[in-house]
């Protein structure tokens, strides 16, 4: 073990020493992908947004002028609003719920394998089929929850979920919570329980309540998938533009307009200069978010 | 063992109860509403299985639409997999067991890739299919989603290396195997199960994707299933049983592969999660 180590260990040079060539050969289609899809990308990206340009038109350069006139827009300005409120409250729905479904799943339950897997079909449906099924769902004249809450005597008039300017938002929320949530689970599941039992057992011998040893066993243990998930999902979240689009399409009014639909639209109406603005808006917060998770995770 | 109060038994179960209504639900709405008529919904109001009939998914096997939206969904997911496990594989083991100068540089290229949300390039990616010709082809469409699922399978890939044992291949080598035989007959059997779970994610990554195909296939003969749906929706009549079938056809097979491929999946997810 320990001569093999100081072998690899030990500081090769040049393009035909050690595993250099080799490894850079590895990693050419990888990084072919990341240059043609990624890198060449953004950097038109960041460049039109400093342009006029439009379809058909190679634009001219017009400075930050599509930065500001964002920033004074009062749509893009309400569509940065409606990102922060449905990607933080759909987060903390989806850890809450997540959690509090994990830790049932580990109870002890008659039929808890079948259980189990009856909580991934939110996770295992295709996001377009899921956010269809859902706008079925809200259907004013034939959807489940209007007849549902009609039943029960909750309502007499039906409401259209995704077109009332009140419920197109919570609508929305509880959709992309539905569909998000077993993430959560499943990576929680997980990771519980791989924290050793006999913690558990040691701390109520100790006379620890059920409360102490959540806190002070469970969390502890289950921290760093904590934030990978937060990490991941959030990303995701942000990334959202099915869950919006096939509901609402951002209505009504603009209710849930969020990001991606707000460059969607610049972009269907041919400013590609403004519309790559509007995206590259997204970066530093997402940037930030990032650094500070990966600085969490270093610290454990 | 601790005994369980009666109490707490009953709350448990009433609350796996709600959550499993909350769950299947949806599934169950799809599937029950793909068996009803247009006219139906609309005369008898019910999410329960009434005046079931198969009209719908008749008519969408005779869609040129809909079976042209399935083949070119089908080709682009196996495709797209193929291509993104080679290069994932590649990448993943040269970022893990390979040692040469800038590889930490490129591995953390790799996961910031992985990281960049989709909705940000879809604007220069419009842009650069067009000006190669690739916009409108089934072509364009497996090129760009290789931006995705190279960065997701290698990052999880990553993971299922790092927990080889590194003498392993070492060894292989020295009784005489070459690099590229020691990863095709060593490596590569005892990751099996990374390899399911990254081809499963990936396929359902490609086959599951909208706003790329939203914004770069439009004509009728490239759409994708996705995009084959939505156009169902019509400002004045959506027929809401059709698309449900359509739905269903679409999500059933990849719901399959969950849960066949459900402890893959899982391991992968956890393993790219905690090594990644």
């Amino acid at each position: 073990m320990s001569t093999s180590t100081v072998a690899i260990e030990k500081k090769k040079r040049g393009l035909f020493a050690g595993d250099n060539l080799f490894g850079y050969l590895m990693m050419t289609p990888a990084i072919s992908v990341l240059l043609i899809f990624f890198a060449y990308p953004i950097f038109y990206e960041v460049s039109s947004s400093l342009t006029n340009k439009s379809v058909g038109q190679d634009g001219k350069w017009i400075g930050f002028a599509n930065y500001a006139f964002l920033l004074k827009d009062p749509t893009f300005l309400k569509a940065c609003l409606n990102t922060v409120i449905y990607v933080s409250i759909t987060q903390m729905g989806k850890f809450i719920l997540g959690l509090s479904v994990a830790l049932l799943l580990q109870q002890k339950l008659r039929g808890r394998g079948l259980i189990r897997s009856l909580v991934l079909i939110p996770y295992a449906m295709p996001g377009f089929v899921a956010y269809l099924v859902w706008k079925l769902i809200y259907n004013p004249d034939v959807g489940a929850l209007n007849i549902f809450l009609h039943q029960i005597g909750v309502l007499d008039q039906p409401i259209s979920f995704v077109s009332d300017r009140t419920w197109a938002m919570p609508a929305v929320l509880l959709a992309t919570i539905w569909k998000g949530f077993p993430f959560w689970t499943i990576m929680f599941l997980a990771a519980l329980q791989s924290v050793p039992k006999e913690l558990y057992e040691a701390a109520a011998v100790d006379g620890a309540n059920a409360w102490h040893r959540f806190r002070h066993i469970s969390i502890p243990g289950i921290r760093p998938i904590i934030l990978v998930v937060f990490l991941l999902s959030t990303v995701n979240t942000i990334n959202s533009f099915e869950a919006v689009w096939l509901l609402t399409g951002g209505g009504p009014a603009d209710a849930t307009l969020i990001l991606p639909i707000f460059a969607y639209r610049s972009l269907s109406a041919f400013q590609i200069g403004q519309a790559a603005a509007a995206a590259l808006i997204l970066v530093p917060p997402v940037l930030i978010f990032v650094f500070f998770i990966l600085r969490k995770m270093k610290k454990d | 063992m601790i005994k369980e109060k009666k109490s707490f038994v009953i709350t448990k179960y009433s609350f796996v109860a709600v959550i499993l209504v909350f769950v299947v639900f949806p599934l169950y709405y799809m599937i029950t509403m793909s068996f009803r008529t247009q006219s139906s919904l609309y005369s008898k109001l019910s999410y329960l299985p009434v005046d079931i009939q198969s009209k719908n998914y008749i008519r969408a096997f005779h869609s040129t639409q809909f079976l042209r939206g399935l083949t070119n969904s089908l080709l682009i997911g196996v495709v797209t997999t193929l291509v993104a496990l080679v290069f994932s594989i590649m990448a993943a083991y040269s970022l893990t067991i390979l040692r040469y100068r800038g590889r930490d540089t490129l591995g953390r290229l790799m996961v910031i890739a992985f990281l960049t949300p989709g909705a940000l390039l879809f604007i220069p990616l419009a842009a650069l299919a067009s000006t190669f010709h690739l916009s409108n082809s089934i072509k364009g469409l497996m090129a760009i989603y290789l931006s995705f699922t190279v960065p997701l399978g290698t990052y999880l890939l990553i993971g299922f290396f790092k927990n080889l044992v590194g003498e392993l291949e070492e060894a292989a080598r020295i009784d005489g195997a070459t690099r590229l035989q020691a990863l095709w007959f060593i490596l590569l059997p005892l990751i099996a199960p990374g390899l399911v779970s990254v081809g499963i994610l990936t396929f359902t990554a490609a086959w599951n994707e909208l706003l790329y195909s939203l914004v770069i296939n439009v004509s009728p003969e490239v759409r994708t299933l996705p995009v084959a749906i939505l156009n169902l929706q019509a400002a004045d009549e959506t027929p809401l049983g059709l698309i449900m079938a359509y739905s269903s056809l679409a999500a059933i097979p990849v719901m399959f592969l969950y849960f066949f491929g459900q402890r893959f999946i899982v391991e992968g997810l956890q393993t790219g999660a905690v090594k990644g």
